[in-house]
Parts: structure tokens; sequence; C-alpha cells
């Protein structure tokens, strides 16, 4: 017991352990704002650098930049419309209309707390039930991930704005999209043209960068000449009343955020979505109706998010087996430090275990300190010429995006994306419902093919799993009735049992 | 700690410095290193922890860039297409001498200089630790009595599990589900949930699993007991025709332009072999569940093309229908 309790504030105590995560947090919070700039990839890069060091010091820095990064793109979302990473898709939908009302001070201070609350939530969950929730990962067949992706093509109906038939023109869109490159089965080239370069497929973070950076850039074409809107930013730090009102609601979206983090297939993005759907759905009376500047729309993705990475280290820790893209590459760098990463990680070395626990907490703390001080001269940003400021953002764009693979003809692809957004846009189609077909449809193609096979191709024996198997009784439950509610299904049905 | 990183930092600036001034030697400037598959995965853990000891050999900072997709293709397209000058490496694993065969790309590594074959990873058949069969024989022999009955973990065509389902399938009849997957990863994370009976592993990604008793293993890919499982029969015992095709395991390799200066070959071919021979990365290859080759020359060519023969022709006797073109017509020779 006191081992353990030692070992969880061994990052607490040492000075060294200190100053890397909270230099890890500063610098993750700025990567993760700048679109296309990841957290992956400075992770990965961190490896090499870190290779000579002791493990403790370079577990500690990529915990930073792991917490300060899934933070980090908020920033943008709130401030520009331009979400630093795809799980800050969401957050842009309600933070960017808070800007445009000159109210960003104070929704950065309010998706900083939100953020916190969320990270330490996910960091307690991991800390109290990572085996128990890592046995209830592995219960997820293929078929009940494929449930959860269809559940999350329900979701179009909250993306779509003000036309549903536009929504799903868009998600349809997106899963082509997605699908671009060699079939995983077959290794055949799918819709590439016989192009070798589009044989890997359109990175998401590439058509997200081009749908929102590059297109809110063309778009802001049409607002040179209005003045920008000056920033209150005297209450940055939300008042505790303000807190505790959205506390409930934080509580719930933090647990789907851990959940969803913890599924070995699914991670921060879609858990943000499912987060925001969640509060649009529960809360009757929001601060102001969702997608105009509603507080509750900002809160929900920010928790989810940063609790799904507590989510995301409850599989790493307990079977060695990744919850996401960075935690695959923290395994990577356990690994070149001649540790086994495996189930018996935690009783070998479970040090590791709640030094990482420890750690997350301390994250969380400095991200508390970084992210609410700054933000004055943060928001200035917006008050900056759009002259100036558009240029810079298709600089940023091209860097972002050139620095994912470091491949030029991906730029390209994401200009063009940002020239389709451009018209998308003028025509009154939103743009989330495309990065929802994107992240969506590979999921889709690769779980319904993973279930049907394991069936043996049978297409009755696939129904029949459906609601033989608990779990995924549950899921499918879950499908009908949002169908039944969102649909003008019921009330079909009840004027056709009336009538009878 | 900061010690060594400042070193090397000071050592990069320092002979950037020099080269300025002095005569160009190779390598005067930093060199670029491409992994042709994603950050966290075997090929990429291999790379990052060799090529530490490269920098310090060579006195320059390696610059290691993931570019991953279509099992390696664009990786290994872009550092063809760069200047043949030397400062452009590519860290690949085997598939891009099935590139042909599966009408991926129509080049392989006979197109680049092999720096060295730096090691090979041992390939082992895992189960459930909770699966009725023990060992391999009685696998088979259960899916003989009920052919596509078991559900079999796979990366897709091309892949380590179906070039083994291939080399089976060559020599005995084994008919199963092929349930595909986007790497060893959620394969194992499938099996360890129930929802696979089966699956070939690399003991890198593996043994771990099997060693903490969450999987079994049911046969190695060798024709001896190996020491890192202790237990596990080699797959001999249950297929002895299948000795024919071993020793087989998916390997990892430096390569560079084919044209590249003959001075930076040589320089690179001695500073990877002292790389790869040092104790620090043999102890990593060891825990890592692999073997290291360090090949290099003429013995790195012979190993790639023996390698090519016997994974073209499992395959093609296996199920000829999914490749692209047969080994004949690529002029491979059979093994």
């Amino acid at each position: 017991m006191s081992d353990t309790f030692s070992y969880l504030l061994m990052a607490w105590l040492d000075p060294q352990l200190l100053l890397l995560t909270a230099l890890g947090t500063l610098a993750g919070i700025y990567v993760g704002a700048i679109p296309g700039l990841s957290v992956t990839m400075a992770a990965s890069i961190l490896i090499s650098f870190t290779f000579s060091w002791d493990i403790n010091n370079a577990l500690a820095l990529m915990v930073g930049i792991y917490v300060g990064g899934v933070y980090g793109g908020s920033r943008t979302a709130i401030l520009l419309n331009i979400p630093g990473a795809p799980s800050a898709v969401v957050t842009a939908f309600d933070g960017y209309p808070l800007a445009q009302r000159g109210e960003a001070g104070q929704a950065i201070g309010l998706s900083t707390v939100m953020s916190v609350i969320g990270g330490l939530i996910g960091t307690l969950v991991l800390a109290g039930s990572a085996p128990y929730l890592a046995d209830m990962a592995l219960e997820f067949a293929p078929r009940d991930y494929f449930l959860i992706a269809i559940l999350g093509l329900l979701l179009v109906s909250t993306l779509s704005g003000k036309s549903l038939a536009r929504g799903i023109f868009s998600v349809a869109l997106g899963a082509i999209i997605g699908l671009v490159g060699m079939d995983m089965v077959t290794a055949q080239p799918r819709m590439t043209l016989g192009s070798m370069e589009l044989l890997g497929g359109i990175h998401y973070v590439v058509v997200m960068i081009g749908l929102f950076g590059a297109a809110e850039a063309f778009y802001q074409l049409h607002n040179l000449n209005v003045v920008p809107v000056k920033q209150k930013v005297d209450k940055i730090i939300p008042p505790l009343k303000m807190v505790l009102k959205y506390l409930p609601l934080s509580v719930r979206t933090s647990i789907i955020g851990v959940i969803v983090g913890a599924l070995p297939g699914t991670g921060g993005d879609i858990a943000s979505l499912f987060a925001y759907d969640h509060a649009k759905r529960t809360v009757k009376n929001p601060s102001k109706p969702f997608g105009e500047g509603a507080y509750e729309g900002l809160v929900a993705p920010e928790t989810a998010n940063n609790a799904a990475v507590g989510g995301a280290y409850v599989p790493m820790l307990t079977l060695g087996m990744p919850g996401d893209a960075v935690t695959a590459v923290i395994i990577g760098a356990l690994v070149i430090h001649g540790l086994n990463p495996g189930p018996m990680l935690m009783i070998e070395t479970p040090h590791i275990f709640w030094f990482t626990v420890g750690n997350l907490a301390l994250a969380n703390l400095f991200l508390l300190l970084f992210g609410l001080t700054g933000i004055k001269i943060f928001t200035k940003v917006v008050e900056v010429p759009k002259a100036v400021l558009i240029p810079l953002i298709l600089v940023l764009c091209v860097v972002g995006t050139y620095s994912i693979n470091s491949n030029m003809m991906e730029v390209y692809w994401m200009l063009g994306f940002g020239i389709l957004g451009y018209w998308l846009k003028v025509f009154g189609f939103q743009t989330g419902p495309i990065i929802l077909g994107v992240i969506l449809g590979p999921l889709l193609d690769k779980t319904y093919r993973q279930a049907m096979s394991s069936v043996g191709d049978s297409g009755s024996d696939f129904l029949l799993a459906l609601v033989t198997n608990p779990l995924s009784l549950v899921l499918t439950a879950v499908i009908v009735l949002v169908l039944l509610g969102q649909t003008p299904v019921k009330p079909w049905l009840m004027r056709r049992i009336r009538r009878h | 700690m900061f010690q060594p990183t400042f070193t090397r930092l000071a050592l990069a600036i320092g002979a950037a410095a020099m080269a300025g001034t002095a005569l160009a030697e190779y390598p005067e400037r930093n060199i670029q290193g491409t992994i042709q598959w994603g950050a966290g995965g075997a090929t990429d853990n291999v790379a990052r922890s060799l090529t530490p000891h490269v920098e310090d050999i060579l006195d320059t900072t390696i610059i290691l860039t993931n570019r991953p997709g279509g099992t390696g293709v664009i990786g290994m397209n872009h550092v063809m297409r760069q200047r043949p000058d030397g400062y452009n490496l590519l860290y690949g694993a085997e598939n891009p001498l099935l590139y042909p065969l599966m009408g991926l790309a129509d080049f392989t590594y006979d197109d680049m200089h092999s720096v060295n074959i730096i090691g090979q990873g041992l390939v082992v058949i895992a189960a459930p630790a909770d699966s009725q069969f023990d060992s391999f024989a009685e696998l088979l022999e259960h899916a003989q009595a009920n052919p596509g009955e078991l559900r079999m973990g796979g990366t897709g065509a091309g892949g380590l599990p179906s070039t083994v389902l291939a080399m089976v399938n060559a020599v005995d009849e084994l008919d199963v589900r092929n349930v595909t997957f986007g790497g060893d990863g959620p394969g194992i994370t499938a099996m360890l949930g129930g929802h696979i009976d089966f699956m070939p592993l690399s003991l890198a990604a593996a043994g771990e699993q099997i060693r903490s008793g969450k999987m079994k293993g049911l046969a190695v890919l060798t024709s001896e007991e190996i020491e890192a499982l202790p237990g596990v029969p080699p797959i001999t015992q249950a297929l002895p025709d299948i000795e024919s095709f071993l020793p087989w395991g998916p390997f990892w390799g430096v390569f560079v332009h084919q044209d590249a200066p003959e001075e930076a070959k040589k320089v690179l071919a001695d500073a990877y072999e002292q790389a790869v021979a040092s104790e620090e990365f043999g102890d990593f290859m060891e825990n890592f569940g692999a073997e290291v080759l360090n090949l290099h020359g003429e013995e790195a060519e012979q190993y790639l093309d023996n390698w090519q023969s016997v994974t073209a022709w499992a395959m093609y006797e296996a199920d000829a229908e999914i490749l692209e073109a047969t080994p004949e017509e690529l002029g491979i020779p059979r093994p």
C-alpha cells in the first residue's frame, strides 16, 4: 500500500519529473492547437529523442504532451472555428459562436476547467476500475463495434443543422472519401484511379484541415471588411456557481468519454461526438440554443475527450494493447526501453501503472494552470485584422498537413477539400457530417466484414447474433429506440394503430 | 540524463560547421530515415531502437519519419524518388518483396540497395487461453472434421497470417473463416475477448500474452522448439512437410537508393553492421522476440531472394486466384 502511494506521488515530488510534466503539458497545448500537428506525431518524435533517458522521465514528458495536446485542440476551435485536432471538431459548434459574441475568454476558461474535470474523472476511473473496464472492453465483438458505428451514423441528425437531407448527403460523401485506398481484406486498390499515392487512402486529418481550416479561411474572405468583435477578457475563470451548474452534465459526459476511450477501436474523436449528442438530447434549456453558443455544447465534448485519455490508458496498462494511436506510440516507447507491455506489466512493474495515474493527475493540474493563464493574449488572435489572419491560417494549414506524413500530395488534397468545403458552406451544407462519414465509413466497412466472416458469411447467423448476445442486444435496442424517437416512424405507426 | 542528447546535438552542430569548410566526406549532413510503417509498430520499434547506435557511429543525426500506407508502398516509393545521394534511407519490412505478386507496385527490394537485413521475427500460432486445442495438430484435426468452422484472425491478403495459412495449405488442408483485422494488436484484442479461435502472430506481438497465460501457443513456425517459448511444439511436429519453407518469418532491413555513391553504401554498411552487432541492440531484439541476422552485401541479396521465392510459391500453390501475377511470370524461381 505504501508502495502504491509512493509510486503515485513519484512525479509530484521529484523536481525533474515535475518540470518535465509541466514542460510536456505546456508544449502539448500549443502542439494540439495547431491543426495537423498531432500528439501522436509529437510523441513518436520524442521516442528517439528520449531514447537514452530514464524511462520515467520519458513517460512524464509524454503524459504531459498527451493531456495538453488533447485540450489544445479546443483553443483554435473556439477562436477561429478551426479545430486543432479531430476530437475538437464538435467544440467549434458552440465555441465559435461564443467567440463571435465576444465571449471567447470565458469560453476558453470554461473549456479549460471542464477539460480538467474530465481529465481527473478519467484518471480516477483508470485508477479505480482499470481491470474491470478492460475486461468489459474485450467483450466488444466486431459486430458490437459495427453497432456502435451505426449508432454514430444516427448522430447525423445532431450535426446536420437545419437540413437533415443535406446532412445525410454529407455523411455519405464522407464515407466514400474514407473508403479510398487499399482494401483491408483483399489488398485491392479501391477508388484510387490507378494512383499509387492514393493506395494509403486519404488521411482524415487532411480532410479535417481542408474542410475546417482552409474552407473557413476562404469563407472569411466574405467578411474582410467586418470589424472584429471586441473580446471581453475580464471574466476568464468561470464562477464556481457556473462550474457547479454544469457538474452533473460533465460527470455524465466524462463517463461516456472514459468508456469510448477504453474501447481499443474508438477514441476521443468519437467520444466527443457521442457526448455532444448526449448533451443535446438531455439538456432541455441550454444557455443558448445548441449551435448558437450553448455552454453545454462546450462542456460535453471538452470533458469527454479529456476523459478519453484516462480511458485509452486502460487497455494499454492492463493488457499491453493500445487504446488509441498515442498509447500505441507509448507502448513502442516501453518496448524500446526494455519493458514488456502486456498483461504482466501491472504485476511485474506495478510502479508504471501508479506512476502514470499520479502523473496524469499532475498533468491535469498543470493544464489548469497553463490553460487559464495567457488567455488574454491568445484571444487577441480573433481581433487581428482578417487580411493578416487569413493568410496566416492558410500557412498553418499547409504546414500542419505536410507534417502528418511529410507528403506534398496531401497538401494538394487539403487545398482541394478547402475549396469543396467553401462551396458546401456557401450552399448551406454543414461540414461536420462529412468528418463523421470519414471516421465512421471505414469503421463500418471493417467491422461489418469482420462480423460477417466470423459467422461464415451467413446473413441469418449475423442477425441472430445481434439479438442473442446480451451486449449486442443492448446496443441493438438503443439503436431501435433512437430510430423510433428521431424519425416519423412512431407517429406514423400510431396513426395506423388508431385507424384500425 | 540530458547529457547524451546534448552531446549528440553538439556533435551534429559541430559536424554541420565542419562540413562547410572541410572536404566533403560522407556523411556531411543529416540523413533522412523513412519508416514504411506507422508509429508504435514492429518496424518502427526496431528502427527507433537501432538508429541511435548508428548515429553515434556516424556522428550525424538520422531524422526518422513514418510514412505509412498501402502496406509500405508509399514510404518505399518516396525514398526511391529522392536524389540518389545516399542521404535517404528506407526502414522496411518484408512486404515489398510481394508487391508485384499482389499487384500493388512494380518494384521490390531488387530495385534498391540493401544496407543491412537487421533481423527476423519468430512466428507463433496462438489461441485463447481457454481454447479446446492444446496443439496445432489438434486444431488441424478439428478443422478437417469441421471445414470452414474455425475463425482465424488475419491481417489481409499478403499479411503474415494469410502467408502462414498458405504454407499450411500448400502441404495439407486447413479451411477456416478468415477474419481480417488492421494488424497484430487488434487481432490479439479480439482473441483475448474470444472473438477468434486462433491467429498466426509475430512472437514480438504475442510473446507477453502467452507468457502471462492470457493466450496459449499451439506451435512455433520453426523446426525446433525455441528458448523463448518452452513447451510450445515446433510446427513440423504436426506438419513435417512444411519444413521445406523454413526458416521463415517477417524481417526488417535498411535500404538505400540503388544509384547511391559507392562510398556512402560502404560507410552505411559498416556503420549498420557495427550497430546491429552492439550488445544493447542484441538485448532489445531478444526481449522483442526476434533474432538478429545482420546480413549485408551478397548474403543480404541471397536472403531476400530465398524469402521471396519461398513465400511467393507457397502463396501460389495454396490459392493462385488471389494473386495478380504468377511467380513464374515475375521470374521468381521455385524454392
